[in-house]
């Protein structure tokens, strides 16, 4: 039986929520301690990041979309995912972590770099890649990121807002991967020619300059930051056992590809680390932001306003 | 859809045109064929203009003869040398499951352009009092809304104290 993705469509409609529901002036603000805003300031900056080119990653597979009404489903997930990053930025404003104007923080070189390469590659990614990337990343965000934060705050603001972003998110995971069982049951020629489509080499070293050193900085940022690193292997673990469950997802080329990368990148042993994704820490570090040129304007619709008149 | 609990002022079918919107805000529904003739009236009144773009639609200055080819190939420079905003060209292009129409709008880039005036193409899903919501989670104030005739809004919302 074949999932009924109109029916979701239609719940994801009903759930609709807005920053506008929440009152951002209730009492819980001062569960923030000063030691405790030093400490998750930079964690609530690549959150809110991570969510914002999460959105742009779903604009890309909008475009590529097997059919309309997942391609609706994507419209959708792509303002949540700006919506989660608007909740995350109204959070930072009412706990004191962004300057005067309420401007948003600075993403890192890598983020800039995720950006560049969205703006420039996004659209031409194969569905396949793509679709089996994004649930990959979630799985992170959802298992480990978000349920580190809630561990760590007790604003009930935050809990409340969270209750919203977690329910989105459980739609998004689950669409996520009945769209691979979708992709994955079809037939193999079209993944074959995914596939070849997947190695085109300026693509290829693109993904690989820019995720590769991505992951490991966020990883090691959060590490810092006392995220326990058994909650990243729980989410990997998730998306593999996940995905495993499916019947046609094993046929995916690129689910293997990255349920390995993921493997490697939760295994700070492994041999990658030292001869990959480190060096290209420290060598992306170096790269000046002005040679990537200005980003694309979405970045600029960020905003921590419930209101906009 | 309903229009729920919306307070301003609502216009539909054609009632827009020769209307006049000063000192309003106004938010205009409607997939960009629509927005494309609407837009403009509206803006050469009204204090500000967000334009909710439904869907996106092939936009020439005038309308073209010949195979629906020809007519995308114009269009496709139209947009290109009035939008330089890459991303905001990539919000007005057509996707694949898009309408396959082809619509006439000589000033619609060129209002979208000017400060007083977004575009908007997160999906509206709820109007409040006084304005309407969308799904990136931001209410957006209105002083008045104007529906286009093909809005999902205009087709299935049975107005609450608005008469048709
Ligand atoms: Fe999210
Ligand atoms: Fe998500």
């Amino acid at each position: 039986m074949s999932y009924d993705f109109a029916a979701m469509l239609q719940t994801i409609k009903d759930k609709q929520w807005s920053l506008a529901d929440i009152d951002w002036d209730a009492p819980g603000a001062e569960t923030m301690t000063d030691e405790l805003r030093a400490k998750m300031r930079p964690f609530m900056a690549d959150l809110v990041w991570i969510e914002h080119v999460g959105a742009r990653g779903f604009a890309s597979l909008a475009t590529k979309a097997p059919t309309p009404e997942i391609q609706e489903i994507y419209r959708y997930f792509h303002a949540e995912e700006q919506k989660h990053a608007n909740a995350e930025l109204a959070l930072m404003k009412r706990w004191g972590m962004l300057d005067e104007d309420g401007t948003m923080p600075e993403p890192n070189i890598n983020v800039k770099l995720a950006i560049k390469v969205l703006d420039d590659f996004g659209d031409t990614l194969p569905l396949s890649g793509l679709a089996t990337l994004i649930p990959l990343l979630e799985c992170a965000l959802d298992g480990a990121l978000v349920k580190f934060l809630l561990e760590e705050i007790s604003d009930p603001v935050c809990h409340q807002v969270f209750r919203h972003i977690n329910s989105d998110e459980s739609r998004h995971i689950t669409v996520d991967f009945q769209v691979l069982e979708l992709i994955g049951a079809s037939a193999p020629h079209t993944l074959l020619i995914e596939t070849i489509g997947n190695l085109k080499p300026q693509v290829i070293i693109g993904l690989i300059v820019v995720f590769v050193p991505l992951i490991n900085k966020m990883r090691d940022n959060i590490v810092a930051m006392g995220l326990p690193e058994q909650k990243l292997y729980n989410a990997v673990k998730r998306f593999v056992t996940v995905g495993g469950r499916g019947k046609h997802t094993k046929r995916i080329p690129a689910y293997h590809v990255l349920k390995s990368q993921a493997a490697m990148v939760i295994d700070r042993s492994h041999p990658y680390h030292r001869y990959l994704a480190d060096p290209m820490v420290k060598v992306t570090s170096l790269v000046p932001a002005r040679l990537l040129g200005k980003p694309q304007s979405w970045t600029e619709e960020i905003t921590h306003e419930p209101v906009a008149s | 859809m309903t229009l729920g609990e919306f307070q301003g002022e609502l216009i539909r079918g054609t009632a827009w045109l020769g209307h006049d919107f000063t000192g309003q805000r106004v938010a205009v529904i409607a997939p960009g064929r629509e927005a494309a003739q609407i837009v403009p009236e509206v803006a050469a009144t009204a204090l500000s203009v967000k334009v909710f773009q439904e869907e996106p639609d092939w936009v020439l200055p005038l309308p073209v003869p010949g195979p629906r080819a020809v007519g995308v190939a114009m269009a496709r420079v139209f947009l290109r040398w009035q939008v330089k905003d890459p991303w905001v060209r990539r919000l007005l292009t057509p996707d694949r499951f898009g309408s396959r129409r082809l619509a006439p709008g000589l000033g619609y880039f060129a209002t979208l352009r000017r400060p007083n005036c977004k575009l908007i193409t997160w999906p509206v899903y709820a109007f409040a009092a006084a304005g309407v919501r969308t799904a990136e989670g931001v209410e957006h104030r209105a002083d008045c809304v104007v529906l286009g005739p093909s809005s999902v809004f205009a087709r299935t919302a049975t107005p609450e104290g608005h008469p048709a």
